[in-house]
Order: structure tokens, then sequence, then C-alpha cells
């Protein structure tokens, strides 16, 4: 597969820099087409638990962009109750073919630990998160223990 | 208990969804409540627990195996950490008795179940509650004495309201059935709005009772799957249909999902999306899948999903305006006698031109007239083949050399500029002395250029009419079966007597074809065979709606044939000189003219892929780590389609070096790859009714307004949809632009519009709905660059670049050499 060479390399590269927030890498040894990890966000309220992410490259990778969903529920502005996210650097009209997952990766944990509620996917939480930061953190919190993966160990 | 019947051997899937419970209240505490479901005394499913509630609820999906004879015990029970958990109440349920009820269908049927438990003061139960649950997704087939009287029967469907009355079935178990699971239902799907009206009124039609016949058929798997929810989500547990017959699902090593289609014996990490309301899978005699849609009654080879049935609700609903539509098109007066036959000079037998194509022949007239005969048509003509089309003033550019500082370029069309490196302007006039300055047309355009269309349209014509054939043919059709019957009728018929005088016939309807219903078949056929549930066209992207050959045609096994058949109908329509609905991509008309695609047409039809073969082009690579190599996959219908660009192209790097090599095998393989057969089936059918010689005449452009005809572009609709960006509604230029477009004629309109948007048609809704290849798109003027330059489109996003002309003769100017000569060529 003409994808294939390119994402060996970067599963390769990601694996050897030893990301601390993106973690358990899965990848079928048949379908290196779709990864799965775990996203380990630092900051609170979200570093109470792990995410699990899937990112499902196109055949026509690097010219298409990857896609990105959240397996695990997360009570978070920018991502909506499918796991959808929206991510500026997967976007169609910002996508280059140079863009590497490892940033990929490093922008969707910067969103997580700092979200974006201008740009909001769940209006709802955006709004709370504006209006009533205080409720929005012990909600996200709350939220995280009780659906959240565990983290894993250091 | 006996089987219902031979077919329906062993175990049926069954969805139970676990939705809620409404417990009585007992006591201080309220229960931490989940339920488990046993078949049949074993395999018991659990739900989650839910803590301290007597109204929990649950939502949770099971695939559970049944038989017909099942018995099914649902237990609602309190979890205690330090105690055995205790039963509130529980339910048995006896799926024969249930089936028997719903003609063995048990399909969107939510049950509400009285949960009893056993009481110590008295012998007989207490009712604990109610445990509300929806099953869906089993079908069997009865014994005869237990179904019941289709009178009495009404199939799912086929009811106009969104649920029937709650009624009770069983003791202790009422049921009523939900067309749209209202938890789940995602709002976009295109079926639901449709679904209903169509409903009503098929019930009451005749055809009802075919459609139980079908539906009761012996058709082994469960066969309707009803209710359209489709998945887009990644949430597993939302998928509350039962996978599609013929579909397993399974575990692979990691634990991970996937799905096994036994049908295809494929498999796939993406759970199938159920068969929409009224659809129904069969097999044909030769054992290949195909699709039933009841509610149109039509068939298709590939499996519906929610975007096909998007672009088919879309198709349908054009259909209304579609007549309306032919009657406002129209191109020049056909009344206008033949153009004059060529005036240049004839070629001698030794002209330079080397041999004629294969087929041909060169004869004279008794009058020593010579012309030409092309046996594999059976046309003949004056021009010869060789040099049909082209401008004659190839002598010009070599006798005299250019002006100092002055370079001679071509577009992307191959047509001549020039630059002058002095002033850094590029112009299509030649400086040279002696040039055909020519006289100039009311736009200050050489006349060479301005004639042209109309010339070209003249030219076509005479040699449609030197070819017509006497007599007529009669195509009879009927309205219901328009595609089969022209079908059977151009296909049976050698290809040259469809030259013959038309005449249709819809079937039943009285009345003479002196034209106007020719120009109907063609619309309607027109619009017929563009039909996406044929599979073979699909919109070249989701916003662009002009039609591509679909590279999963294949799905269907008779495509080729059916390309052969669009051929020779679409020559017909320019033969005729009828006009079809709807067009097709310009890169589409190119491979019709034969001329090379290069990269730019990538961006109407995939402006990402587009993009980063711009960035691949415009950036140094080696430095990035792109790992690309000269071999490239797509993906169609869930195969990824592997292609070597070259030989042992997976194992050479594109570098820097190597990557115009690359980026020229790339727009090819883009442009042609998973159509080739059929392209090459559609020219052959074409090939066959109009030489495609003939079409030398045209750019692909003008072959769209051939084909198409013009529509009547209301220009205040247009002004007032309109966009600017560094411009203002009132910049000197921006009104000139409009005094423009006011004084241009139609076909100048049309071409304006072509040359920003990409098609020379207007949406149905007028310029407020015109789409670029993000949503909805208005028609955007921006300021760009210098009065020098020429104007620039960018079609995705019907963005014009006019530059800030400094009067309105030097916008005219510019504006009329753009859109009549190249589209969006790069300037100095």
């Amino acid at each position: 597969m003409a994808a294939t060479k390119r994402l060996q390399k970067e599963l390769g590269d990601i694996r050897n820099s030893g990301l601390k927030s993106f973690r358990d890498i899965q990848v079928d040894d048949t379908n290196i087409l779709t990864w799965q990890g775990l996203i380990v966000p630092d900051n609170p309220p979200y570093n109470k638990g792990a995410f699990k992410i899937e990112i499902n490259f196109p055949a026509e990778y690097p010219f298409k962009p990857p896609k990105i969903s959240f397996k695990t529920k997360i009570y978070h502005p920018n991502i909506d109750e499918k796991g959808q996210v929206c991510l500026p650097i997967i976007s169609a009209e910002n996508w280059k073919p140079a863009t590497r997952t490892d940033q990929v990766i490093q922008a969707l944990v910067a969103l997580v630990n700092e979200p974006e509620p201008e740009h909001p996917l769940r209006a709802d939480l955006a709004e709370e998160y504006l209006k009533d930061k205080k409720k929005f953190l012990k909600n996200a919190e709350e939220f995280t223990k009780k659906h959240s993966e565990k983290r894993p160990p250091e | 208990m006996a089987e219902g019947s031979g077919t329906t051997p062993g175990f049926h899937q069954l969805s139970i969804t676990i939705e809620c419970a409404h417990l009585r209240p007992n006591g201080f505490l309220k229960p931490n409540p989940y339920v488990e479901i046993t078949i049949d005394g074993k395999s018991p499913r659990r739900t989650e627990i839910v803590k301290t509630t007597s109204q929990p609820k649950w939502n949770e999906e099971f695939t559970v195996l049944v038989t017909p004879a099942s018995k099914l015990l649902f237990s609602v029970l309190d979890h205690n950490s330090f105690r055995k958990d205790t039963v509130i109440g529980e339910k048995k349920l006896d799926l024969q008795q249930l089936l028997s009820h719903y003609n063995g269908r048990c399909e969107n049927l939510e049950l509400t179940l009285d949960l009893m438990c056993e009481n110590k003061q008295s012998d007989s139960p207490s009712k604990a509650g109610e445990l509300v649950t929806f099953l869906n997704g089993l079908s069997v087939e009865l014994p005869n004495n237990v179904n019941r009287p289709s009178s009495s029967f009404m199939p799912l469907g086929q009811t106009n309201s969104d649920t029937l009355p709650n009624r009770s079935v069983l003791n202790g178990v009422r049921a009523r059935m939900r067309l749209h699971g209202s938890e789940n239902i995602v709002p976009s799907l295109p079926t639901s709005s449709r679904g209903s009206v169509e409903r009503s009124t098929v019930a009451s039609s005749p055809h009802n009772s075919n459609i139980n016949v079908a539906n009761a058929a012996p058709l082994g798997p469960p066969a309707t799957v009803p209710n359209g929810n489709v998945q887009t989500g990644a949430d597993e547990s939302r998928n509350d249909e039962p996978l599609p017959p013929g579909w397993e699902m399974r575990y692979d090593v990691y634990g991970r999902r996937y799905y096994v289609d036994h049908n295809t014996r494929s498999t796939s990490w993406e759970r199938p999306q159920p068969l929409p309301p009224g659809w129904e899978m069969r097999r044909d005699t030769r054992g290949r899948i195909y699709y039933v849609d009841h509610n149109t009654r039509t068939t298709t080879w590939q499996r519906p999903n929610s975007e096909r049935l998007q672009h088919y609700q879309q198709w349908q609903g054009q259909r209304q305006h579609i007549v309306q539509q032919g009657n406002q098109r129209f191109l020049y007066s056909q009344t206008q006698p033949a153009a004059p036959g060529p005036s240049t000079t004839l070629p001698d037998e030794d002209d330079g031109l080397g041999p004629l194509p294969s087929g041909w022949e060169r004869r004279v007239q008794p009058e020593g007239r010579v012309y030409f005969v092309n046996h594999k048509n059976r046309t003949t003509q004056w021009e010869d083949p060789r040099t049909q089309g082209q401008e004659v003033c190839a002598e010009l550019e070599d006798a005299t050399p250019l002006p100092p500082g002055w370079e001679i370029r071509f577009t992307e069309d191959n047509i001549p500029y020039f630059v002058d490196h002095n002033t850094k302007t590029t112009t299509f006039q030649d400086p040279r002395p002696g040039a055909p300055k020519g006289p100039k047309g009311i736009y200050g355009v050489p006349r060479a250029y301005e004639r042209s269309f109309r010339w070209k349209i003249g030219q076509f014509r005479y040699l449609c009419h030197s070819n017509a054939l006497p007599s007529h043919i009669k195509i009879t059709v009927t309205r219901q079966t328009l595609f089969e019957d022209s079908f059977h009728t151009l296909m049976r018929l050698p290809a040259y007597e469809l030259r013959r005088r038309l005449y249709i016939i819809f079937k039943g309807e009285e009345g003479l074809d002196y034209g106007g219903v020719s120009r109907e078949w063609f619309f309607l056929l027109s619009h017929e065979v563009l039909n996406p549930m044929y599979c073979l066209f699909e919109y070249a992207n989701k916003n662009n709606y002009s039609l591509q050959i679909n590279p999963a045609s294949y799905v269907n096994p008779d495509h080729l044939v059916y390309f052969k058949f669009i051929g020779r109908f679409i020559a017909m329509a320019l033969y005729h000189g009828r006009f079809i609905y709807s067009g097709f991509t310009l890169p589409f008309y190119k491979r019709m003219l034969n001329k090379k695609l290069v990269m730019k047409d990538i961006e109407s039809i995939d402006p990402e892929f587009y993009n980063s073969l711009v960035w691949i082009k415009d950036n140094d690579i080696d430095e990035c780590g792109l790992e690309l190599y000269f071999s490239v996959d797509f993906e169609v219908l869930g195969q990824v389609v592997h292609h070597e660009l070259k030989k042992n192209g997976g194992d050479e790097r594109v570098t820097e070096e190597n990557k115009e090599e690359y980026i020229s095998l790339m727009t090819e393989w883009r442009m042609t790859r998973g159509i080739e057969q059929q392209t090459k089936a559609f020219l052959d059918g074409f090939n066959e009714v109009v030489p495609l010689e003939w079409l030398k005449y045209f750019d692909e452009r003008e072959l769209e307004l051939l084909l198409c005809g013009m529509q009547e572009i209301d220009v205040d609709d247009w002004q007032r949809h309109a966009i600017y960006r560094h411009y203002t509604r009132s910049s000197k230029q921006v009104v000139w632009f409009w005094q423009f477009v006011r004084h241009a004629d139609n076909e100048k309109r049309a071409r304006l519009l072509q040359f920003v948007t990409g098609t020379c048609r207007v949406p149905v809704g007028g310029f407020a709905e015109l789409m670029g290849s993000n949503g909805p798109q208005r028609f955007c003027i921006e300021k760009v660059g210098k009065d020098t330059w020429l104007p620039r489109s960018h079609t995705c996003f019907n963005r014009l670049d006019l530059p800030p002309y400094k009067s309105y003769d030097q916008l005219v100017e510019k504006l009329n050499y753009a859109i009549e000569e190249t589209d969006g060529f790069g300037q100095e």
C-alpha cells in the first residue's frame, strides 16, 4: 500500500519518541490505516483520566488528512457526543501532506488541555465554560471520573 | 414446536434494547437496578447497574440468538455490594406468541412488560413495575395456519403515523410499533420525510398487495430491515439495529470489533448501516446481491447508504423542475441557414498532412470537389478530418520574429498569448506587424474570437444536416420504464439509424411528435440515466453537482453496455439539437474532446487532493519526510485499489528532482482512476452516432453550452446575491462589472458564469443557492493584483479575482479575453 511506508515511519518515530501524552498505541499489522491510543492530558479537569482515540487514515494519505474520533466519552466543548472533534490542522483547508501525525496528536492534546469555547462543537458546554467555569470544571471532573479510562502508569 | 418452514432453520438474530423501567417504590432505599436477559434459560446478558433510582434508564442494546420458539426472561435486579442481588421483578416472554401476533415479524416493536414478583403475603405474584424494551430485526416464516389473513396485517412502513397505539398483545405485555425509534433517530436521514408521505399513499394503492407478497416471499434471511437509523458516530452503544442479513460481528485479537459480510466475503471495521425503510436485499438467479426499493419500486446493485439516498432524494426533487427547465433552455435559433461549407482552400493529394485516419476515405465529386467519407460511422464531410476545427493561422507563427522583449506562450488550452517583458503585461493580441488585428467585434476583441461559438455551431449543424438519413425511427416508451424501454430501442438499432428523424411516443398518450415530445424525452431520459441509484454517474463532489463517471459502477455487471447506451444517447442529443438536463464536469468534456487533462482540472472535482498536489509542487519536498513513492492507492466500495505510477514505482522515491514527473503521473491517474473502461464505452457509443471529430470545433465549455443549452440568467438575482472582498458594492470596478454583465448577451453571461463557477447552470433556487466546495458559496468578486493582470477565477469558491482596472473599457477587454479564451491561467 502506498501510504504504508510513510505511516510505518511515522509510527516508529512516535513510538521511539515516547510521547507522554499519547500512550498505548495499538496498530493492527494487517491494517496500518487505523491507529488507537490513549490521550493522557495534563490539565484539570481531564488529568483525572485518559481518553481512547482512534485515528483513521484514508487510503489516499497523505493527500487527504486523517480523521480522529474519541472512543471514550469526554465532557469537552470541542468534542461532541459522538466523539467527533474539530481540529483545524486536519481540516480540508489547512491540510498539508507534510503534516505529521505527531503534530496532529500534539494539536489534539493541546486542544483537550485548553478548550477553545470560541469554536465549539457543543454549544451548551462552551456556554457553561464561559459563563460558569467553576461549574464546568466540576461537571467535567465528575464526568471524567465516571467515564474515562484508567491512566497508564507514568 | 415446529419450525416455521424449511427456509428458516436454526437461530435468528434479534436485537433487544433495554430502555428504561418504572419501578414501584418499595421501602426507604431506592434500588441499584440492572436487567438480566436470559434466553431459554441460557447465557444471561446484563445491563449496567444504575445507582439508586426507581426510574432507571439503560438504553443498552443486545443482539441475541433466538429460535421462533424461544422463551425470553427479563429480570430486573437490585445490585447490592454486600449481599446477594435480589430480584425486583421479572417477566417471561414467549416469542412464539408474539411472532404469531405480528405475522412472524418482530421489528420496531416497543414492548412494555409488567414486572411481577413473588409476594410473600399471597400466592399470586404482584406487579413491581414496568420495563420498556425495544425489539427489532427478527422476521421469520410462520406455518400458514399461524399466518393471519393479510387483510388485517398492516406491514410496517405503511402506516401514516409515527407510532401505533399501545395495545396489549399478551398477558402483561403491551406492544406498539415505532416507525422511528424516537430516541435514536438521526434527524438528517433523508427518507424520513419522504417516507411518511409515500407510505400513506402506498397503503391505499393497488400495489399494496404486491408488496405484501414480496415481503412474505421465502427469501431466506430476514429481508426487510425497517427503521433507518444511520449510525455515523463512534458510540457503539447507540447501534440498536441488528446487523443486516449475512453480516456478522467478530472481535480481532486486540478485542476490536469488526464486521464480516458473508454475502460479499469481505470485512470492514465499520458497522454496516441498516437498510432504510422500504428497502430489501435480494439475490438474482446468478446469486448476485441487489437491493429493492419498495418505495419507488426500483432496484439497484449498490447498497443504499445515507449519502446515496441524499443524492437520490436530491435527484428526485429535481424531477418536478425538469420539464419546466427544458422549456427555458435555448441556444442560437436553429432556423438560421446552415453555415456555408468550408471556405478554406482544399488540400491537394499531397498535402503533407500524412495519411487519413483509419476508416476514412477521400473522394472527389463529379464536379471535382473533394470530400471525406468516414466508413466507421457512415458519414461524409467536406472538411479534412486531419485539420478539422483548427484555426488556420499557423503560417504566421514562424513568419516574422516577435519584437524584442516579447515572448510567445501557450495557455493550458494551447492558445497562444504574448508576454511583453518590457512592460510585464500579457495579451492575446499578436504584436507583430501584419498580425490579424482584424476587425474588432463589439467588445473590442478580435473578430476571430468573437465569432467563434456561433460559427462553430454552424459548422457542427452543417455536418449533422449533411449526414441526415431519410425517414424516421419510432421510439415507443412507457413513462414508468423510460430507461429500460429507451435502452432496448437504442441498442437494438444500428447506431447510424439514430440519426434519422425521431418519432417519440409515450405509450397511452396521444400527441404527434413535432419536436415537443422528443424534447421532453431527451430531458427526462437524461435525468433518468443520471439517477444516482443506477450507480453509473456520481456528483463530482458533495458540492459540485456536475456529473462524472462513478468508479464503483462495476457493481452493476452490465455497466459498460449502459455507458455505451448513454454515449449514443448524448450523441443523439447533440445531433438532434436537443438539451440534456444535467451536465458533466468540465474534465469529462475535455476527455470527449481528447484534450490533455492538467493539474488544474483536479481542482473542480477533488479540491483537497488538488491542494496537496499544489503543495508538493510549491515546496521543497526533500526536507519534510513525505515518504512518497511512485505508487498510489484509492478506495472504491471499501476496497483499496493499488496502482503503480510506473514500473517498480513502489520502490522509487519522489524527490525534488523527479517531482514534476510524479505530479504529471498523479494528475493523469487521478483523472482516470477507475473509470477508463467506462469512458471508453461511453465514447464508443457516442462515436457511433456522432463522430468525435465533429466536436473538434469546440472547447469543453462550449460543449457544455451546446449540450445543456443556456438559461435566461436573472442578473438582478445574480447581483443581489453577490459578495465582495476588498471591494464594496459601490467600488467603481464593481459598478463597471455589473454594467458589463447587463450589456452582455446571454451567451456571454453564461460564459462568464461558467468561467467563475465552473458551470453555466444556475441552481434551481437561484444565486442564493450557489454551492462551492465547502458548502454554500455566494458569487464573490475579490480585488486582486494590478490592472495589467487578467481576471482569474477559483471555480471551487465561485470567486472572480478582478484586478482594479482603470477604466470600463479596460475591464471589458480583459474580462472578454479571460472568459473567451482561458480559465484561470497564471499571469506574470
